[in-house]
Formats: C-alpha cells, sequence, structure tokens
C-alpha cells in the first residue's frame, strides 16, 4: 500500500514536471505573512498555477513544511511575501536562506520601508537599503493618489525609444515588451558594484526616499541634493527590483514592496482606459527567478581539425584528443535556451558575440564564435593552434547579467610534429637538390671519363 | 729621337707564367681532374651564398648539399695527390688503379648519405 502510494506520488510528480513552466521544478513555497490576505494577491498567484506550478502556503511561524529537509531543499522556488515580518521560525534565518541558494534553489522576496531581517539580509546581495520608515515617493505625475503610490515605467527591451535602450547590458530583457507602466509602492535601493547584482525596474527620475508623508520634509530633501552624497536618495540610480544570480546560477529578485503584486494595483488604471502592467511585470519577474526565461545551456561543443570534417553522430566522448601545433582547428559549441511555453530546450540564434579562448594558462586565442546560418544555434569559429606545444583547453566562459552562464572546458594535448610529420621537397630547397643531384651526376661523368681515357692511355701505350 | 718600338718585357707576370706552365706541364688527367674540383666548387660557393642571402631552411637540405660537395671535392684532391706521376714516391703502395678504385667507393658511400639526408 504504501509502495503503491509512493508510485502514485511518483507519477503525479511527472506529469506535473511535464507540466511544469520552470526548467527546475515546479514546487513553490509562499511564506506569507498571517497580516496579508491570500485572496488580495489572487492574480499573481492564480497566474503561477495556470502554468503549472504547486504552491504551498506557510506563515512565516509555521514549523512546517521545512524549507530544507537533510540538508536537500524541500522546494524548488521560495517566495517570500513577509516584507514586515519580525519573526520567523527557527528553520527561516538569513544563514539558511543564502543555504537554500547554495543548493540551487530560487528566491523572490519583497521587502518594505520597514526594517527586518530581510533588510539586513539585503545587504549581503550589494543592496543598499534606504534609511528605514522612508518610502519611495514621487509628486509626478500630478495625480490624484498619496505620492507614495507611483507610477513606475517598465523598461523595453525592444522599443529603441527607450531610455533604457542605449544600455543593453544595464538591464536584461527580463521585461515583456510593450509593458504598460506599473503601480508601485515601496522602498528603494541604492546598488552596490557586485558584478552579479543588476536592477531589474528602476525608481523615476522624479522619485526620492523620505521619512516624510507630506511636503513639510522637503527642507531635508533640498539639503541633502546640496550635499549630495549618501544623503541623497533619490532619481534613476535607486532600484525598486533588482535581479542577482549566484555563481552557481540560483536567481534573487528582491522587491521593495509586496503592494505591486496585488490585485488592488493590477486592477488599477495607469491611464483612463488603459490597465496597469502589474500582472504582467510580476508574473515576468517570477518567470525569471524560477528559471523560465533567458536560461541557457550548452547542448553540446565538439572540435575537429578544419581539413576533417568530424563524422555524423560523433559526441564529446570520441572528440580528438590531441592536435599538432599550427593546425588548423574548428571549435562549435551548439546552445540552446529554454522555452517555457513548451518546456523544451530549442536552439538559441541570436547570442550576442559569445568568445572561446585557447588556453594554456593565458589565452594564446580569443576568438568570437559567429553562428552558422545552416544550422541553428551553432556558434562555431575557425583558427590556427598556436605554434607552441603543450596541454591547451577551450575554454568557453559566457557571462552576460541575468542570462544564465555558459562555461565549457575542453583539454586538449598539442604536440609538436612528428618525425615523418615535418613538410618534405620544399620549393625553397631547389638549389640544395640541383647542387647534391648535379655532385652525383659529375660524379658518374667523371667516372665514364676517366675510364674512357684510361682505356684510350692503355692503348695508345700499346701502339 | 723616334721612340722605340715596345720591346717584349724580359720577364712575364707571374700569374702568365704559371698558367703557362700549368697548362704546358700538368698531364690532361690531372687537368680534368681541377675542371672537376673548380666544378665542385663554385657549386659549393653558390649554395653557401644562396644559404646566407635566401634561407637556409630546410637546413638538412643545406648539410647535405653542401657537405656532398665538400666531400666529393676532398675525395677528388685525394685521388688527384695519389694518381700524380710527381707523388709516386709518397704512395709506393697505392697503384694510381687502387686510387681511383678507393675514389670511386667513397663516392658512392657518400652519395648514399647525402641523398638519405636530402629529403
Amino acid at each position: 500500500m504504501r509502495s503503491f502510494s509512493l508510485l502514485t506520488a511518483l507519477v503525479l510528480g511527472l506529469s506535473a514536471f511535464v507540466r511544469a513552466k520552470s526548467s527546475q521544478g515546479d514546487d513553490v513555497l509562499v511564506i506569507l505573512d498571517p497580516k496579508l490576505n491570500r485572496d488580495d494577491y489572487s492574480l499573481f498567484f492564480g497566474g503561477l498555477e495556470k502554468d503549472g506550478y504547486s504552491l504551498t502556503f506557510r506563515a512565516p511561524k509555521d514549523v512546517k513544511p521545512k524549507i530544507i529537509k537533510d540538508d536537500v531543499p524541500s522546494f524548488s522556488h521560495v517566495i517570500l511575501f513577509t516584507p514586515e515580518t519580525k519573526g520567523y521560525a527557527s528553520d527561516i534565518t538569513p544563514q539558511s536562506l543564502i543555504h537554500l541558494l547554495s543548493l540551487s534553489t530560487n528566491l523572490l522576496i519583497t521587502s518594505s520601508p520597514k526594517q527586518t531581517l530581510l533588510t539586513a539580509l539585503s545587504s549581503e546581495f550589494s543592496l543598499i537599503p534606504a534609511p528605514p520608515s522612508s518610502p519611495l515617493l514621487s509628486h509626478f505625475p500630478a495625480r490624484s493618489d498619496p505620492p507614495t503610490l507611483l507610477p513606475i515605467p517598465v523598461p523595453d527591451p525592444i522599443d529603441p525609444k527607450s531610455e533604457y535602450a542605449d544600455h543593453p547590458l544595464a538591464i536584461p530583457p527580463i521585461c515583456s515588451p510593450h509593458t504598460k507602466a506599473v503601480w508601485y509602492e515601496g522602498t528603494a535601493w541604492a546598488l552596490g558594484n557586485n558584478p552579479l547584482l543588476f536592477p531589474i525596474l528602476r525608481a523615476p527620475k522624479e522619485s526620492f526616499v523620505s521619512d516624510a508623508s507630506g511636503d513639510e520634509g522637503a527642507e531635508g530633501v533640498v539639503d541633502a541634493a546640496e550635499k549630495g552624497g549618501e544623503g541623497l536618495w533619490a532619481g534613476s540610480s535607486l532600484a525598486v527590483a533588482a535581479g542577482f544570480q549566484t555563481r552557481e546560477g540560483a536567481r534573487v529578485v528582491w522587491v521593495g514592496g509586496v503592494e505591486v503584486f496585488s490585485d488592488r494595483l493590477a486592477a488599477k488604471e495607469i491611464a483612463p482606459g488603459v490597465p496597469s502592467g502589474n500582472t504582467r511585470f510580476t508574473r515576468d519577474i517570477a518567470a525569471w527567478a524560477f528559471q523560465e526565461s533567458l536560461v541557457l545551456r550548452i547542448s553540446h561543443i565538439s572540435h575537429h581539425l578544419a581539413s576533417s570534417p568530424p563524422l555524423v553522430g560523433s559526441n564529446t566522448t570520441n572528440l580528438p584528443t590531441q592536435y599538432t601545433t599550427n593546425d588548423k582547428l574548428t571549435y562549435t559549441a551548439h546552445i540552446s535556451i529554454y522555452n517555457p511555453s513548451s518546456s523544451t530546450w530549442t536552439p538559441h540564434v541570436s547570442l550576442p558575440s559569445p568568445q572561446m579562448a585557447f588556453t594554456m594558462l593565458d589565452p594564446h586565442i580569443l576568438t568570437t564564435l559567429s553562428h552558422s546560418p545552416s544550422h541553428a544555434g551553432t556558434y562555431t569559429t575557425t583558427f590556427r593552434a598556436p605554434d607552441r606545444h603543450g596541454v591547451f583547453k577551450f575554454v568557453l566562459d559566457y557571462r552576460r547579467k541575468g542570462w544564465t552562464w555558459l562555461k565549457s572546458e575542453e583539454k586538449v594535448a598539442v604536440v609538436p610534429p612528428r618525425h615523418d610529420g615535418y613538410p618534405r621537397f620544399l620549393s625553397a630547397a631547389w638549389p640544395y637538390y640541383a647542387g647534391a643531384v648535379s655532385t652525383s651526376v659529375g660524379f658518374v661523368l667523371f667516372v665514364v671519363v676517366w675510364l674512357s681515357g684510361e682505356g684510350r692511355e692503355t692503348r695508345k701505350k700499346a701502339e | 729621337m723616334p721612340p722605340k718600338a715596345p720591346t717584349r718585357p724580359a720577364t712575364r707576370s707571374p700569374i702568365t707564367s704559371l698558367l703557362k706552365a700549368y697548362s704546358e706541364q700538368t698531364p690532361d688527367r690531372l687537368k680534368f681532374i681541377d675542371a672537376f674540383l673548380v666544378f665542385l666548387m663554385l657549386s659549393g660557393v653558390a649554395q653557401f651564398l644562396y644559404c646566407i642571402l635566401v634561407t637556409n631552411y630546410p637546413f638538412n637540405a643545406f648539410l647535405a648539399g653542401f657537405s656532398s660537395n665538400v666531400g666529393q671535392f676532398v675525395l677528388t684532391a685525394s685521388l688527384r695527390s695519389q694518381v700524380n706521376p710527381q707523388n709516386r714516391t709518397e704512395f709506393k703502395d697505392v697503384s694510381p688503379e687502387r686510387a681511383f678504385a678507393d675514389f670511386a667507393l667513397g663516392s658512392i658511400v657518400l652519395h648514399f648519405f647525402v641523398f638519405n639526408f636530402l629529403g
């Protein structure tokens, strides 16, 4: 009976995996503060469940289910809707959340202007939290809402007129194109210079962080602006949503307020007759955090002599292990991107400038791989091996903010030519060949003439 | 007084006298050997100049071509000293035929090594 139920669970789990949107798994733990009503976020949670995620809810002080059991994470992804929670059960600590990341679990964390355990945790990710109890506010554009509830335009990855289009590396294309502006309520961070961290949504230019609910604190803001430096918390250098991808590939999304996920703001119009982009934006950042979008992998790599294409069906196990100096080599990488709509890996055709290094301690060759149009997802280059023997590595190390890092190292030996591997009978050596041959011919003629002369001499003597 | 008709110089220049003595006193056989030696020397000089001025790559081909000239030159020069009638007293035990056989055998061995080394 027990084994039967286990089998059922396994089959159910497998079928769930097949429907899963994420490339990693579809178990999501939602740690929801008791003060927040689950029904207020039904659009966000419903959207996740519709896409195949199974959500498990838990209050911060509940003991079960544990996030890590026997050093194995119980869920593939964890959502923390605990922006103002002060107390947690013993298994949720900053250390355990960091440990979750090292176990390749993804996190979606919401924060708030209140100072909590998560505020301290955010600085571990090089996010610099604003002073406590100071929400982000803006008086522009003129509207009837309180200044702490502000519309923020979402960066468009495609529209070249977007103000973020000049910095393609600054914000990866996490948000869908043409997403409407989102309503936002919460705090903002300044970003440290950690290379793993990047902004997903920047604060508007006119916004600033202040502890004054009305305009009576305006003097303080003006003072801070004049002093500059740390006193100033304003403008688009602040981020209200930031992404962080660990070196192992786990993803964290930090959002400065939980209200951006709420049904209330999703239904609120951004302009007369135009619904806000909250639903789409929150789904997009969840898709990135849960390894749906911008997920790459190296399907396989191959390398061979440029003069002899590999056999069909050759795989990584029978790649050549040895080349000769100055050989022409061809290196090929097949790179796939995860397609969440069909849960399959499809060839990725638009990887910007991947590079390959042929290294022995230093990169002797560093070259750009070009996409071959005849084979989708195939990036290839041909180069001459250096005139240097030793153990070399083909290194493909592709790191872009927001994208899965790609890393591949293939070791090959580069040897000098064998004793019979050198070129022979070179045109430069023809004078030497002619010299040797003429000497031999001269010797033969000499012998012939000498012997015939001897014959004549003896005859002369005889006469 | 009209100038005297130029008389033949009483003594010739040393080079012309040397050439004359050589062409008159040297046997034809030795002249023939000398011609071969000159050819070998010119060929060796040409290869050496090519090596210095153009390229010494492949070096093994240069070594083979140049040493074939040098070796052949040495063998031919020793043949010349052995068959020279003036040296008869030096080489009492070596008849000209024997000297020639030595020369031929040595040359064949030399060329065997040269062509092995050439390619």
